[in-house]
């Protein structure tokens, strides 16, 4: 490593990180919410992120309409799917073992990839809408990168807005704390079960969609932002929703650094050992959640 | 019978983010005797037992089982120094039969394993099922399979979670008719219970917590009559 | 019944050990690999039947044991059937690495935790070239040892097995059972259930160290996405599966079952065999959770300890 690392560089990676870091924490906002409402870890989440990704390809690939547009096919088709998926499959095992669950979205996972390879083969795509970069003083900043950021952050805000203030998702929230209570209360848990799996799915196509236009996509993309997400829960905590927030920038900023002072075939392996470190250190989460 | 409490608790406090469950809680224990806990929903008597056996770290205080500290050690060890404790809700071994469940928890040689837990299931007239998956016995029998269970590895300290939620009036009446005989073998026995029949009729002395403090302590009828306790309860 | 059960394995063991002297060159390979199904189901079971932790990460066992072996053949000229067991040696050393940490979490942590191993693995296994030959790649010295292998593969799934036997049928195996069932009761009857996972998560990681270390040496070349696909550790978990959980023979019958079908439909229908596999697991999960073994058991009132 013969590289001199600037202060210039060194803030622009951070900014890459934090960049990133909003697009985990949409998608492992998703991951949270039906872990912490059904404890259900989904496996297939990040595959229906990646199916979220394909509705943008073929999207833009046959109407050749701005791909940030198809945020609005991806979102609801994928709400759908996840309904569907919860409403038959999922919703069987919610009572059952935590390991039931565990293999069934499992299970879910690899069919769908499968799937999704015997439909869209295998080959590689992408989506060259936003080339080229915004020149801001020393730094420059991927167009494609950026707007994806903005929409991540909008997104995001809106999941937080619609947890606080309305009623379904105060609803959710207080399914998550307890079910039974909930149910006290009048709550229908089985429809929170629904709409909780459907508007996870929704935020994981909605990064699906915009990490589109960012890296190649193909079927098996998906896997690596599961355990990426899984991996911002717990630097968040459990059930700590504003965590998630914080753990998807702590990732984007831990990654980027270190594809600056390691090789990037090194930093893929990077979340992994953070992953490791944080549960052995702190396994509650940086900030503190439930520890079961 | 040694001299001194068997338990100790010293201002012990176990909080939950804002929640303050246990709340400089003191009590103590003497050896030989039937003691209840009680106290209204919420007032931090399960979260106590959990502190007390390992299943959560206390925040603040100290826990001295037959004078050496037991806080901070996991649940397993708790368990080995002698203190047996059963759950609210049932927590048999379903896939493993009756027998099975009382021979998994101890490691000694297996014939005296065996006819230990024959005697306790036979005690418990259990014995018939004794090959029969522990999920699919009744609700009772399963009650009763807990209750022997947390009785195979010979603990000097029993904590009995809520004994006789659920349970019907004769299983009831065995239970304490067991209860009973075990402290008169010298056990000590602390029970968690919402039955103040039960409570009244058994336990020597009864302590009682009311956010997550201790608020009386004393024989039952005196307890009864406490208006700190009745206010617990029914005030407010 | 228990006798007719003994003469009938007695019977079928020695028609295996017997079979080379008739086979050809195909029903070889086949049966080896037959066998290397069997040792890793079970080695899969061993762990995660019993105390209901899934491992989604033990082809990386498989594939460190399978780079062990090859770098001390091909650097130190050890003979493959020593090199094999150091690879067996490595994978639990792996075990002990990851699972430390890892097993303190809940089940499903653990699981998600898991998930990532066999990447990172793949992705040390690139980097470090010198050692490997990162993706070029390393490949062993000529040599033509399938009835051998055959043998030692053999060899490898009736150990694992009777470890499973052994393992099931004593009072370990129930408290490994127990961390499955209730780990908190577990926990609060005296059981040292840290400790008993770790047990059991390196004896599960043994076999396929042992058995990648056999692989390497039937195929002869190896490079980091053949010895570390994920698809392995889904085979090895649908048989398991499918076979049923839990239980001795389950993961055998699975591995039979399913081999066999992987023969016929794979070879030529990767992803459709992929996505049969993904649908059996889900189908086994909703509908016979306990495998095809647990169905019989009910059905016949056959002894848990099967």
């Amino acid at each position: 490593m013969s590289v001199v690392i600037t202060p210039t560089m060194v803030v622009q990676v951070v900014i890459s990180g934090l960049l990133a870091g909003a697009l985990y924490a949409m998608v492992a906002l998703g991951l949270a919410l039906i872990f912490g409402v059904m404890r259900v870890i989904n496996v297939a989440h990040g595959t229906i992120m990646m199916l979220g990704a394909y509705t943008t390809f073929w999207w833009f690939h046959l109407l050749g309409v701005n791909p940030y547009v198809s945020l609005l096919a991806s979102m609801p088709l994928l709400f759908l799917v996840g309904a569907i998926l919860q409403r038959t499959l999922v919703a069987r095992v919610v009572d059952a073992p935590e390991l039931s669950s565990l293999l069934l979205t499992f299970g879910i996972s690899i069919a769908l990839v499968n799937l999704a390879q015997l439909g869209f083969t295998s080959d590689l795509r992408s989506v060259e809408f936003l080339t080229g970069a915004f020149l801001v003083g020393p730094f420059a900043f991927s167009k494609a990168r950026l707007v994806s950021f903005a929409f991540a952050v909008a997104i995001t805000l809106l999941a937080y807005w619609f947890l606080q203030r309305t009623k379904l998702g105060k609803a959710i929230r207080a399914t998550s704390q307890s079910s039974e209570v909930a149910m006290i209360c009048g709550i229908n848990v089985g429809r929170i079960h629904l709409y909780t799996f459907g508007i996870a799915s929704a935020l994981a196509a909605a990064g699906g969609s915009l990490v589109a236009v960012i890296l190649a996509i193909q079927p098996e993309m998906g896997q690596v932002f599961t355990f990426k997400s899984f991996l911002v829960i717990v630097l968040g905590g459990a059930g700590n929703y504003p965590g998630a927030l914080l753990g998807g920038m702590l990732l984007g900023l831990v990654e980027q650094l270190s594809s600056l002072f390691l090789t990037t075939q090194l930093s893929e392996a990077v979340a992994y050992v953070l992953l490791v470190l944080v549960l052995l250190l702190r396994p509650t989460g940086l900030l503190g959640g439930r520890a079961r | 019978m040694r001299d001194g409490p068997i338990l100790e608790i010293r201002d012990v406090t176990k909080r939950f983010g804002g929640v303050t469950a246990v709340n400089r809680c003191s009590l103590a224990v003497a050896p030989g005797k039937i003691y209840g806990l009680i106290g209204p929903n919420g007032s931090g008597k399960t979260t106590l037992f959990n502190c007390i056996t390992g299943l959560e770290p206390r925040d603040e205080g100290e826990i001295r089982f037959k004078g050496e500290r037991i806080d901070g050690l996991k649940p397993y060890a708790v368990a080995r120094r002698g203190i047996g404790r059963t759950f609210q809700i049932i927590r048999v071994f379903p896939e493993l039969t009756a027998l099975e469940n009382l021979l998994v928890v101890t490691r000694e040689p297996f014939e005296v394993a065996s006819g230990r837990a024959q005697e306790l299931l036979r005690f418990v007239t259990l014995d018939r099922l004794q090959q029969e998956y522990a999920g699919n016995l009744s609700y009772g029998q399963q009650k009763l399979l807990e209750f022997v269970r947390v009785l195979m590895p010979d603990p000097e300290l029993i904590l009995l979670d809520e004994p006789a939620a659920g349970v019907n009036r004769t299983l009831l009446n065995e239970l304490l008719a067991a209860i009973t005989r075990l402290r008169d073998q010298g056990k000590t026995i602390l029970i968690v219970e919402h039955d103040m029949k039960v409570v009244m009729g058994l336990c020597e002395t009864v302590f009682v917590l009311d956010y997550g403090e201790k608020i009386a302590e004393g024989p039952p009828q005196v307890i009864q009559a406490d208006p700190r306790v009745i206010e617990a309860y029914f005030g407010r | 019944m228990k006798r007719a059960f003994l003469l009938g394995l007695g019977v079928a063991l020695l028609a295996l050990a017997l079979y080379p002297l008739v086979a050809t060159g195909y029903g070889i390979r086949f049966m080896l690999q037959l066998f290397m199904w069997v040792a890793l189901a079970q080695s899969w079971n061993l762990m995660s039947g019993l105390t209901g932790y899934v491992s989604f990460g033990h082809v990386a066992f498989f594939g460190t044991g399978a780079y062990a072996a090859a770098i001390l053949v091909t650097t130190h000229g050890w003979h493959w059937g020593p090199a094999s067991l150091a690879g067996g040696v490595a994978a639990m050393l792996l075990a002990l690495i990851i699972g430390y940490p890892c097993l303190r979490l809940k089940g499903p942590y653990f699981a998600i935790s898991m998930l990532g191993l066999n990447e990172v693995m793949r992705v040390l296994v690139s980097y470090f070239e010198g050692l490997t030959g990162g993706g070029l790649g390393l490949s062993l010295p000529t040599l033509h040892a399938s009835v051998q292998i055959y043998y030692t593969m053999g060899l490898a799934a009736v150990a694992v097995t009777a470890a499973a036997y052994f393992i099931i049928t004593s009072r370990f195996g129930l408290r490994l059972m127990t961390i499955r069932e209730d780990e908190i009761a577990a926990e609060a009857m005296g059981i040292d259930t840290a400790r008993h996972k770790l047990y059991a998560f390196l004896l599960s990681a043994f076999v396929p160290g042992v058995v990648g270390g056999f692989f390497a040496r039937d195929t002869g070349y190896i490079e980091p996405i053949a010895v570390f696909p994920l698809f392995y550790t889904i085979t090895m978990i649908v048989m398991a599966l499918f076979g049923g959980k839990g239980t001795i023979w389950g993961p055998v019958l699975g591995a039979v079952a399913l081999f066999v079908l992987q023969e016929l439909v794979w070879a030529r229908f990767l992803y459709l065999h992929q996505l049969l596999f993904g649908a059996i697991i889900v189908l086994v999960v909703l509908a016979m959770p306990r495998g095809i073994l647990g169905v019989l058991q009910e059905r016949y009132r056959l002894p848990r300890t099967l």
